[in-house]
């Protein structure tokens, strides 16, 4: 029953939007129509990490209403273009990137964290990001940040169980579910979510 | 006991029940990204989905999600078939007016390629 209520907890807490009040201005000044995602800068020591964010972002931003480039066709452009390295990319003013691609704003994102943390019997799973949406003109209209972290439950499997789940996330720590929870709690339901898209907006009646 | 809390695991885990509809049909782009980086050699898969997904929209006569039709593009450039990869960035660019500039810059690039290829062959 315990593992009722925490998983209710759990769910009602990931649910609840706050009252939104947050300075949208310069957002909506640029009112972008389309994002350009460039690959992810990796402070975890996942290599594979930000590849996997990547294919976490196209479908959250366009049904927000966004026209989102092609994200592994924007990857292979830009290693045409010699920029395989995320911290060169990001180090690139945005104004040639945006033009580059004819976008009309930039999404950057840092991943802090990539992990899964072993204690006796536990495994935590954390991912943290940093995100910063820059539009054409290299004005910063956007930024977020999120951690999001699980720790498989056991019911009623004993000490053994415990240990063998623990185990278990630790060979394989599911990082996707929680990339995904972070992208809608950022761009969907949080605070400062981002205004709906003009594929949203023109939409409605 | 064991299989509810699991399942409550998962509608955590899968975003909540608030789950909005999509306005979209994503076919699996997401996983199929996922695998195609997990494993390269699975990139000619995502090429076959794709390809099989874009056929379908067109016989049902649906709009494709936005990139899509660019990401095959690039597959097919990536494989060699140019000729396949203009036409899918022509019809990206035709779907979608923001991609304009890229899809227009991509398809001359393969055709200058190509050009330049001739060239070579008939000196």
């Amino acid at each position: 029953m315990k593992i009722l209520i925490i998983g209710l907890t759990l769910m009602l807490a990931g649910c609840v939007t706050p009252p939104a009040k947050y300075d949208m201005s310069a957002f909506q000044a640029a009112a972008p129509r389309s994002i350009l995602v460039v690959p992810m800068v990796n402070r975890s020591l996942d290599l594979d990490a930000p590849n996997y964010v990547l294919s976490t972002l196209p479908i959250p931003l366009a049904e927000k209403g966004y026209y989102v480039f092609p994200v592994n066709t924007t990857k292979y452009v830009l290693e045409q273009e010699g920029m395989y390295e995320a911290d060169r990319i990001h180090a690139q003013p945005t104004e040639s990137l945006a033009k580059l691609f004819g976008a009309d704003a930039v999404l950057y994102i840092t991943i802090n964290r990539w992990d899964a943390q072993y204690a006796f019997i536990t495994t935590t799973v954390t991912v943290d990001f940093d995100y910063r949406i820059v539009s054409k003109d290299g004005t910063e209209i956007w930024k977020a940040h999120k951690t999001m972290q699980y720790t498989p439950q056991n019911s009623n499997t004993g000490l053994l169980g415990a240990i063998i789940s623990a185990a278990l996330a630790r060979a394989t720590p599911n990082y996707m579910p929680l990339a995904q929870q972070a992208n809608r709690q950022v761009f969907v339901l949080g605070e400062n979510a981002l205004p709906d898209g003009p594929y949203l907006t023109n939409k409605a009646p | 006991m064991r299989l509810v809390a699991l399942a409550f695991t998962a509608l955590v885990l899968s975003g909540c029940a608030t789950q909005s509809r999509h306005t979209y049909d994503w076919d699996g782009y997401d996983s199929m990204l996922y695998a195609g980086y997990k494993d390269p050699a699975r990139m000619q898969e995502m090429k076959l989905e794709l390809e099989r997904h874009i056929a379908e929209m067109d016989r049902s006569g649906q709009k494709i999600a936005p990139g899509l039709l660019a990401e095959l593009g690039t597959l097919y450039l990536q494989s060699g078939s140019s000729d396949q990869a203009i036409m899918m960035y022509g019809r990206e660019r035709d779907t979608w007016p923001e991609s304009q500039g890229l899809m227009t810059a991509m398809i001359k690039n393969i055709e200058r390629r190509k050009k330049a290829k001739m060239e070579v062959i008939t000196q």
